[in-house]
């Protein structure tokens, strides 16, 4: 039987009402971690993950928290803190997506995918490394995408943030290796989720036709990849982002 | 007595769970955190280790110590221009730091002082002071 030590940890998964980070959620309650997850305004799913955690004998808090508020971060970790005494796992998961050719692209929508999918990511893992690095332990898992390494149509903004995101994961990892802190991404490809709906629709076969595997993944598949990051198997494991893609092809 | 005039006698009512809190971030005894040694140059202490000893006497004194906290005591009343310009702390500047850090000796101050050498000068007694100035400005936003 594997042991992934997850049991009885404190993880604190933002953006975890739906699609991936609901999947995380899910799986790391599962492991036995004692999970509150952060979503922006989607109360009623959030409700769902809760109330399905429950019947599920899990583990599963939320909180209404807008990553993008700095201080909102700060106090909501210090409020999860409290509870459990610890903060062993974070995953910044939240993200916002805003597609259309750069020229095209209005004020708010290059400043709502950066303050939420990178300027989430300041905002939350700030407020928990000095938890982190008290205790002397912690994994850091960030949410980034295929599109940070691989050019898509449409996805300046999306792809900027999700590229910042890997550069940030690598330098944090250097920063706090000394406290053993580990600091890794994942990188989903075309996840079948609510955010991913648009680009399914208008352009589905031209994307498939870039994935080796030629499905799209499954938001647990995401999930699996973060478990493996988030437990003692990857203790070893730092300053990586994992692709999570069906082996997407540049074009 | 100034609003920054620390008294020998606050500073050894908090010392003793100062040198504890930082003895368990240095992971070292806490006998060797003696009040007068360097903690960059007597301990080993790191960055990461200025932020964890922060991180723990926040936790430990219940108290919020602001990031650059200690630079920005010794500044007091001086403006940022007039305490350092390009990285390097201005004479001014240094007759400042030299008022606050008082417990420090004399030669252990370099001229050019770089802003960013300031942390090699901490000693535990740098962070009593931080702990007291902390707890005076709690005080004060309680109206106490």
């Amino acid at each position: 039987m594997m042991d992934s030590g997850l049991s009885g940890k404190v993880a604190i998964v933002t953006g975890g009402s739906r699609g991936i980070g609901r999947a995380i959620v899910e799986l790391l309650a599962d492991e036995g971690a004692a999970v509150t997850f952060f979503y922006r305004d989607n109360a009623q799913a959030a409700a769902g993950v809760v109330a399905a955690g429950a019947e599920g004998g899990r583990a599963i808090g939320a909180e209404q928290v807008d990553v993008c508020d700095a201080k909102a971060c700060a106090d909501a970790v210090e409020r999860a803190a409290a509870r459990t005494k610890r903060t062993d796992t974070r995953g910044t998961n939240a993200g916002a997506i805003r597609d259309n050719q750069l020229a095209a692209l209005a004020d708010d929508d290059i400043r709502a995918v950066l303050d939420t999918n990178i300027g989430g990511v300041f905002n939350m893992t700030r407020a928990v490394i000095p938890h982190m690095i008290v205790q002397r332990s912690g994994k850091i898992i960030n949410l980034s995408s295929v599109s940070a390494d691989k050019g898509g149509r449409g996805q300046t903004n999306y792809a900027a943030s999700k590229g910042a995101i890997n550069a940030f994961t690598r330098s944090l990892a250097v920063e706090l290796a000394p406290r053993k802190i580990t600091v890794n991404a994942v990188a989903p490809g075309v996840i079948e989720t609510e955010m991913s709906q648009d680009v399914r629709d208008l352009a589905g076969e031209q994307v498939k036709s870039r994935i080796l595997l030629r499905r799209y993944g499954k938001p647990e598949e995401v999930a699996y990849a973060v478990w493996f990051l988030a437990s003692r198997y990857a203790d070893y494991v730092t300053g990586q982002v994992v692709a999570v893609d069906g082996g997407f092809k540049m074009e | 007595m100034a609003q920054n005039e620390i008294s020998k006698e606050e500073i050894l009512a908090v010392y003793p769970k100062v040198a504890e809190t930082m003895a368990d971030a240095l992971g070292c005894d806490v006998e060797e955190v003696k009040l007068d040694v360097s903690l960059i140059e007597g301990l080993d202490a790191e960055s990461i280790d200025f932020l964890d000893m922060v991180f723990r006497l926040e936790r430990a004194f219940k108290i919020k110590i602001p990031r650059g906290k200690i630079v920005e005591n010794a500044r007091g009343d001086l403006p940022e221009a007039e305490f350092e310009q390009k990285g390097i702390v201005t004479e001014k500047g240094l007759a400042q730091l030299k008022s606050y850090l008082s417990e420090i000796p004399a030669e252990r101050f370099k001229t050019p002082m770089k802003v960013a050498d300031i942390p090699r000068l901490f000693t535990p007694e740098t962070f009593c002071k931080l702990v007291i100035m902390a707890q005076r400005d709690a005080q004060v936003a309680q109206g106490t």
